[in-house]
């Protein structure tokens, strides 16, 4: 064989071997793949989530099954779970709330070693029963995530979120008692971390609660000891723009509010605070 | 003086009767089709490897799953066809030029010889394409610059129009009228380079005196071509709307109908009837 014809069998080659590498890649059954068909049962969910009244029973049977057989094909994917909660949150959407239970009790079971994983469906049971107007089974639940995983994410949300119920349901009484107990829990909890950044977001939330009760004393108390423990730890910009809204908004102390500023800009020259704060100074000034 | 209907009616004639014509635009057209589909398929093994960096530090990780790579894909498009039409486009639209002009001059153009002619003026050609790509990039990041910062400096309206027309439509249509603008004043330096076998600089000179010379018609042979882009951008517009409202891989397709309609129809009309018109202009 010649050179030329050599180098002509060379060159096809490569032109061969560029597309059937590119569909081999096209077939693979990577992440990419199985995100692919996840997709494709997800908008079957979605289809029912949007509607979930017009839905017909075989539908709803078949759009289960679809994210069953997704979940067990694919146990190690992330989407797996997604494809769980997904087949919960279906049964409850179309009020078969027993299966969306046994389903979320289903994924405790199998993921016990994830606190996250577990505490969101605690908190799903609970939903599923304030669904059905059952606040004091849901309160139960709730209470469970409080006990058992109390420093996951829904751990840290779930005071706040029961005395938000009481306060969407106008029962100021219970709303207050609902944030004292959220205020002791998380004073607790930063007590059991202290100085980690889990200590800085408990301090953060007893000073959310206090101003959801209005007792800004309170409140200024907090974020005051939050300046001091947390000095030079952390960036404390925010506490101080919390503090002088407070002053301005809440005391009618606009001195006060300008004289934290000027503090912020001071300490911080190159924060992105600083121009809002000094078009915040200018405001109050004026006001003065 | 030569009439535009005249060179598009010359234009319509060449490529009826002498299909060599489409081949640097076809070849063009599947260049860009291999990079599509190159970028198609970047969020999956083994391209991945190579382009799974860049797009996770550029855009963000998301975009390299499943359907938001979708929402990505157009944007990703339009810079290697940017790439494309600087590295190849500039040599392929030289082709298309000489072979027009050998047309005209009633020889048989032979493929392989004109692409080696055109091959020793490359340097020049890549440097008309790039100054022409760099010029219409830098205006298109001035103008989204600007209209940003004029926004977000606590102004609501401009020209009795608020921040959402500007920042879209409005942005959209001063991009399409630059481009329609800056590819005519560089629309007859190819032919003037090619033909004339001029230098770079007096290339483009010519090409400002031509384009001075015979504005509406020169700005007119651009935009009629581009018009017909014009629901091709309207369909690309919204990647997110093709995903949620039909399904991921209509991105894809939309981006195969851009391609084939500004490769072949729009790059060569306006490519073939500047050179005609050119030459009219000069035989005249």
């Amino acid at each position: 064989m010649n050179s030329s014809a050599a180098r002509k069998k060379n060159i096809l080659l490569i032109a061969l071997l560029i597309p059937v590498s590119l569909i081999l890649s096209g077939c693979a059954d990577d992440d990419y793949a199985i995100e692919k068909r996840y997709w494709r049962v997800k908008k079957q969910a979605d289809k029912i989530l949007a509607n979930p009244h017009a839905c017909p029973p075989n539908q709803l049977e078949k759009t289960v099954s679809a994210l069953n057989s997704f979940s067990e094909k694919y146990p190690k994917s992330s989407l797996a779970v997604d494809a769980e909660f997904s087949i919960a949150n279906l049964y409850i959407i179309t009020k078969d709330y027993e299966s969306g239970r046994a389903q979320l009790k289903k994924i405790i079971k199998k993921y016990e070693k994830s606190k996250e994983l577990a505490a969101q469906s605690v908190f799903f049971i609970g939903n599923s029963y304030e669904l059905e107007d059952k606040w004091p089974a849901a309160l139960e639940q709730y209470k469970r995530i409080l006990q058992n995983y109390p420093e996951t994410v829904k751990g840290i949300e779930i005071p706040i979120y029961i005395a938000q119920h009481y306060k969407v349901k106008f029962e100021p009484d219970k709303m207050n008692a609902a944030l004292q107990e959220a205020i002791s829990h998380y004073k607790t909890m930063a007590a059991r971390y202290p100085l980690t950044p889990m200590s800085y977001t408990m301090d953060m939330l007893v000073a959310q609660c206090y101003s959801e009760m209005k007792d800004w004393q309170s409140t200024i108390n907090t974020l005051n000891a939050m300046l001091k423990t947390y000095n030079g730890k952390v960036s404390l910009e925010e506490i101080m723009l919390n503090l002088s809204a407070i002053y301005s908004q809440k005391l009618d102390n606009p001195a006060k509010a300008i004289e934290i500023l000027n503090v912020l800009i001071k300490e911080y020259p190159k924060s992105r605070y600083v121009n809002p704060a000094k078009d915040i100074i200018k405001r109050l000034s004026e006001k003065q | 003086m030569v009439s535009l209907k005249k060179a598009y009616l010359k234009t319509y004639q060449l490529a009826k009767g002498n299909p060599v014509l489409f081949l640097p635009f076809a070849a063009f057209a599947a260049f860009e089709f291999v990079s599509l589909i190159i970028l198609y398929l970047a969020p999956r093994m083994p391209l991945k490897l190579l382009f799974g960096p860049p797009i996770r530090s550029l855009w963000g990780e998301r975009f390299l799953h499943y359907p938001a790579n979708f929402i990505l894909l157009p944007k990703l498009a339009s810079l290697a066809r940017v790439c494309l039409t600087v590295v190849i486009g500039s040599l392929l639209t030289g082709i298309a030029t000489l072979l027009v002009y050998n047309l005209y001059k009633k020889n048989k153009p032979v493929i392989k010889e004109v692409f080696k002619t055109v091959l020793k003026q490359y340097l020049s050609l890549f440097c008309i394409v790039l100054l022409f790509t760099l010029i219409f990039y830098g205006l298109d990041k001035i103008t989204s610059k600007l209209l940003i910062k004029y926004f977000t400096s606590g102004h609501t309206n401009l020209l009795f129009l608020g921040a959402k027309f500007w920042l879209g439509l409005g942005l959209m249509t001063l991009n399409f009228t630059a481009a329609v603008l800056i590819q005519s004043a560089f629309v007859y330096a190819i032919p003037v380079l090619i033909i004339e076998k001029a230098t770079l600089t007096k290339a483009i000179l010519k090409s400002f005196g031509l384009f001075k010379k015979l504005f509406l018609k020169t700005v007119a042979l651009v935009l009629f071509p581009m018009l017909i882009y014009i629901p091709v951008i309207v369909i690309q517009y919204d990647p997110a709307f093709l995903i949620t409202r039909l399904f991921p891989e209509a991105v894809l397709l939309a981006s195969i109908l851009s391609l084939i309609v500004s490769s072949l129809v729009v790059d060569l009309t306006i490519t073939v009837t500047a050179a005609n018109l050119y030459l009219m202009n000069k035989n005249e």
